[in-house]
């Protein structure tokens, strides 16, 4: 049995290599977040469809939350960026198709944990409201959103974590995101196990990042809601 | 195995492209259920183990579950993949076959969530019912099967039916690493120069057939969570 070398140096000693590294990361971390923003957005808009039982409109919604759902993020991915441009004849750049399919995607999973979150608000709070004689938007406002949002916002941050770890496949569009450096080193250096465990590292550490971010947020603008 | 009379079938229903891509379709669907099957029972019973070190009296044994769930719950999959499919063997110098290395990605991918899920069932059991029974006499291994197991059992049906739809849709990487699934198929014919297989036809299709396979379980899921009253507000978690 040959005794395994491990080569790690073959990476961290390249000036070339850690910068694809570093530029893939920065790519991976920024088209996730903008996907996390463009997506809640979406969401948001889903989400109050159903909430309100727009007639015909929620159940587009409810469709398209239910189809994202439960087909791979893959296929979804390909289909924007293979499928539909040879539809309509658009040709964007890649990470725009990778934005769009991300977005699209994380839409579903957040439209879902803002339902629940709505809902999670007894009935009897929002017949209370009215009955005071408050306008519609303050109960909203006031009433409605403070203890949805409480609900909803540990879920969203873990759901968008686990999102941000499912990205890597944009790589395979063409995006030179954190996956695809990995690839093109590994192309180049043969250190496969080194390469993908680096990437690993490196994902974790991202994820940790963007842990730590979510929490700052909550803790100074929902520690009135969370703290309890 | 590719022909038969089922093709014949297909070609007749629907043309001459049309019918023998929709065939070689669902024909390679099977691979994609199988390795999610195979997925399922090794991730439930490496989970299973992990999920009881979680509760056992041994503190190392605690630490070790806590660490396994952690580290596999963060690794991508297509880490996993990579590093079971190009990594171990390149390094080792040795082939791995495709199959090999996508079971045991997805099987210790499937086993953290697993393990994370029936921890949280096990521990949803108010802990008056262990020191009850310990109080009665009974023992560890005793009371977890005949007083805490039939509880948590209640509480980790749903989530666990919707863990099946995670690990289906997870199996759509596998073809990274040379898995032969629906995706390499439906993605070879995408790329083939032939009418009536372009790429807006084909990956709609192939949506269409893991929807097929995946919403009749989140359905089940969620009749399970209304049924059995244990909706969860982080059940959401599932993507791939």
């Amino acid at each position: 049995m040959r005794i395994l070398d491990l080569r790690f140096f073959e990476i961290y000693r390249s000036p070339e290599y850690l910068g694809l590294l570093l530029e893939g990361a920065l790519i991976s971390a920024g088209l996730t977040l903008l996907a996390g923003i463009l997506g809640f957005t979406l969401a948001a808009g889903l989400a109050s469809l159903r909430y309100y039982k727009v007639p015909v409109l929620s159940h587009i919604a409810t469709g398209y939350v239910e189809f994202i759902r439960n087909t791979p993020l893959i296929v979804q991915l390909f289909f924007i960026a293979f499928g539909l441009p040879a539809l309509i004849g658009y040709q964007w750049p890649f990470w725009a198709h990778a934005l769009l399919a991300l977005s699209i995607n994380f839409s579903a999973y957040f439209s879902e944990i803002i339902r629940s979150g709505l809902q999670s608000v007894g009935k009897g709070q929002i017949e209370a409201a009215s009955a005071l004689g408050l306008p519609p938007f303050v109960i909203l406002l006031r009433v409605l959103l403070p203890q949805a949002v409480a609900m909803m916002v540990p879920a969203i941050g873990a759901q968008f974590i686990f999102l941000f770890l499912t990205t890597g496949v944009i790589s395979e569009i063409g995006v030179r995101d954190l996956t695809q450096a990995g690839l093109y080193i590994d192309s180049r250096t043969f250190r496969s196990f080194e390469v993908f465990l680096t990437l690993t590292a490196i994902y974790i550490l991202i994820s940790l990042a963007f842990k730590a971010l979510l929490y700052g947020l909550e803790r100074k603008f929902f520690a009135w809601q969370t703290a309890r | 195995m590719a022909d038969g009379p089922m093709k014949d079938l297909f070609v007749s229903l629907f043309g001459a492209p049309e019918g023998v891509v929709l065939f070689q379709l669902i024909h390679a669907t099977q691979f994609t259920i199988y390795l999610s099957l195979v997925a399922f029972l090794g991730g439930g019973l490496i989970g299973a183990g992990v999920a009881f070190c979680r509760i056992v009296p041994s503190k190392a044994a605690r630490r070790f579950a806590i660490a396994y769930i952690w580290l596999f719950q963060s690794t991508p999959l297509l880490m996993l993949l990579f590093i079971l499919g190009l990594g171990l063997p390149r390094l080792a110098g040795i082939d791995v076959n495709p199959w090999v290395a996508a079971i045991a990605a997805l099987t210790i991918y499937a086993s953290a969530y697993f393990a994370d899920v029936w921890r949280g069932a096990l521990e949803s059991v108010p802990d008056g019912q262990w020191e009850g029974s310990y109080a009665l006499g009974l023992g560890f291994l005793s009371t977890l099967r005949r007083v805490i197991l039939p509880q948590a059992f209640r509480v980790s049906l749903a989530p666990t039916v919707g863990l099946m739809v995670q690990i289906i849709k997870g199996t759509s990487l596998a073809y990274i690493i040379g898995f032969h699934d629906l995706m390499a198929i439906g993605k070879r014919w995408a790329n083939a120069p032939v009418d009536g297989t372009e790429p807006f036809i084909i990956f709609p299709l192939m949506a269409l057939i893991y929807f097929a396979l995946c919403f009749p379980l989140s359905l089940w899921s969620r009749r399970l969570e209304r049924r059995l009253g244990t909706a969860k507000t982080d059940a959401g978690l599932a993507a791939a």
